[in-house]
């Protein structure tokens, strides 16, 4: 446990201290507040404001989550991993530690657009809302670090990486709904974002975040707050549910191939052969 | 006392290549024990595998009486490992890696801060506590490793050529500290070097080329054992001074400008030399050296 903190309290920290990427982490979903609430402002939907800005909090959560997962990766893989490696701590709780300081640093770029949603239009009635805003934003954050550590392990080499997580990000985040809302999209387009988590993430943290949960199924169907899959219909608390279980899938996925990799023989050089 | 190092015929395969081929040797506690050779001889192997980062082909490895292999936890407590590339988090400050390290290796709180102290006094870095791991050059890097891998007062610590790529003046510190570290701490030193040099300092040199060990023993022993002195003279009465030495059944080359003597015993040579002393213009008496140790054994040099 202690392991846990120290090696989270570690990511923090290497976050924060690096300036460039503190900047532009922070300033990238504003560019897309602006953008997609303009182009949306004559949308059916009632309030297109709070509805785009409430996407995008949660698109940045998984897009943050999913790269500082990875990125820490590489921060190991700069050769810090051996001395990890030749200690007598347990590799699980260093995977434990990295989805814990994704989750969280993907909470607070969330939180910090939040707080820029109150003064363009952004309301919430009560504190539990917010509460429960932050724990989601958190829930949601450790569902996908686990997905980008999968991601990492599996890649290894941090330029494949950058585009296979590009490949991977993009899809994912316009089409789940967050920036673009479904009734805009393509039929062909829609079934691809029936398997796409970030969907259901999108879903569940609208329901919450803009007060919603009290609505009827066919209500939360009009706001698309629920989705229609053939005869199944996704209610926000399904849609939880499906979160939970691909978070712990992969969170379970990637401890395990985070444990068995072979962190010595990745290296910085690529021309450097292996040693003996 | 029974050693602290203990390894019995171990072999390291890569395929059907065999990097270190049934080796043995043992490391006295308290002691500075080097592995000399080339690269590619296996001394990584084996260093990797004492730290538990390989897995053996087969054979014994004992750290304090533990299986490197069965007891790996065991086995990671009681030793520090320096290896050839840095391992530091450069992301963090000096202090904040030692901390980490102290996490990791669960030190007593209470300890940290007076560990930290002593440490870094000892690698004469306490100015540069807060300073970024990133700012250092690499001398001072290398020493903060030396420093960390302390921090939980390792039985024995491993250094994988710690001096590799560092200038005269940083190498001979950081022997300094090396040293002073086996005096006052009685910590067990198990380090590989391809320089001849630093080897000289330690309690035993285990020669290793091509995944075997050729020779084993002090640097005197193998010094006595494997070289000769050699003698350089300059006469202005060759012919005297080549009677004189078959007369004495030394061996001597006659090269264009001096001969080459070779001899067991200098003290004896400088007996015979004093008869000749009015004509004999220069002498240089070279002592045998590791590099000759490791030419003659493997009829192959070094490059440092």
């Amino acid at each position: 446990m202690k392991t846990i903190l120290a090696l989270c309290v570690r990511n923090l920290k290497a976050f924060i201290r690096d300036r460039t990427r503190l900047f532009f982490s922070i300033l990238f979903p504003f560019f897309f507040v602006y953008v997609f609430s303009s182009i949306f402002r004559n949308e059916a939907i009632s309030d297109p404001v709070p509805y785009m800005l409430v996407g995008i909090i949660i698109a940045t959560v998984f897009e943050t989550a999913l790269r500082i997962s990875a990125s820490t990766i590489d921060d190991m893989t700069t050769g810090f991993m051996k001395e990890v490696l030749v200690s007598p701590v347990a590799r699980v709780s260093v995977a434990a530690g990295q989805f814990l300081s994704s989750a969280i640093i993907a909470a607070v770029e969330g939180f910090i657009i939040l707080v820029v949603g109150f003064f363009i239009g952004f309301k919430v009635t009560s504190v539990l809302t917010l509460g429960l805003v932050m724990l989601l934003m958190i829930f949601v954050g450790l569902v996908f670090a686990g997905f980008g550590l999968f991601i990492a392990t599996n890649t290894k080499n941090i330029q494949t990486f950058q585009i296979v997580s590009m490949a991977i990000t993009m899809p994912m985040t316009f089409i789940s709904g967050a920036y673009i809302p479904f009734s805009l999209l393509p039929r062909s387009l829609v079934f691809v974002g029936y398997i796409n988590p970030v969907t259901y993430a999108v879903a569940l943290f609208r329901t919450v975040a803009l007060e919603k949960t009290g609505l009827q199924t066919d209500e939360l169907l009009a706001e698309q707050l629920a989705l229609q899959i053939g005869e199944v219909v996704v209610t926000p608390w399904l849609a939880m549910l499906i979160l939970f279980l691909f978070g712990l899938l992969f969170m379970v996925l990637s401890t395990l191939t985070f444990v068995r990799t072979d962190f010595s023989r990745i290296n910085r050089n690529k021309d450097n052969s292996i040693e003996w | 006392m029974p050693p602290i190092i203990e390894v019995r015929n171990f072999t390291k395969k890569y395929g059907s290549f065999a990097a270190v081929n049934d080796i043995s040797f043992t490391v006295e506690e308290g002691s500075i024990f080097a592995f000399l050779g080339p690269n590619g001889a296996g001394k990584s192997t084996t260093i990797n595998t004492l730290c538990t980062i390989f897995e053996k082909t087969t054979g014994t490895l004992l750290i304090d009486g533990k299986d490197v292999s069965l007891q790996k936890n065991e086995v990671r407590k009681a030793i520090g490992v320096v290896f050839q590339e840095s391992t530091l988090d450069t992301k963090m400050s000096v202090e904040e890696n030692l901390r980490m390290h102290c996490v990791f290796y669960n030190v007593p709180k209470g300890e940290v801060e007076e560990r930290i102290r002593f440490v870094l006094r000892l690698v004469d870095l306490s100015d540069w506590r807060k300073k970024s791991v990133a700012s250092l050059s690499g001398g001072m890097k290398r020493r903060v490793e030396i420093a960390r891998g302390l921090m939980h007062y390792p039985k024995v610590l491993f250094l994988d050529e710690p001096t590799t790529g560092l200038d005269p003046q940083t190498r001979a510190h950081i022997w300094e500290y090396i040293v002073q570290l086996q005096k006052e701490k009685g910590i067990t030193i198990f380090l590989t070097t391809h320089y001849m040099d630093e080897a000289e300092i330690c309690s035993r040199v285990a020669v290793i080329d091509g995944g075997v060990i050729v020779a084993d023993d002090s640097p005197y022993a193998l010094k006595k054992q494997h070289t000769m002195d050699r003698a350089y003279i300059t006469t202005q009465n060759p012919e005297a001074l080549e009677s004189l030495l078959a007369a004495h059944k030394l061996p001597y080359q006659k090269k264009a400008a001096y001969y080459r003597v070779d001899a067991d015993d200098t003290a004896l040579l400088l007996q015979v030399l004093s008869a000749q002393k009015d004509s004999v213009t220069d002498l240089e008496i070279r002592k045998g050296t590791l590099n000759d140790v490791f030419l003659e054994i493997t009829g192959k040099e070094i490059r440092g």
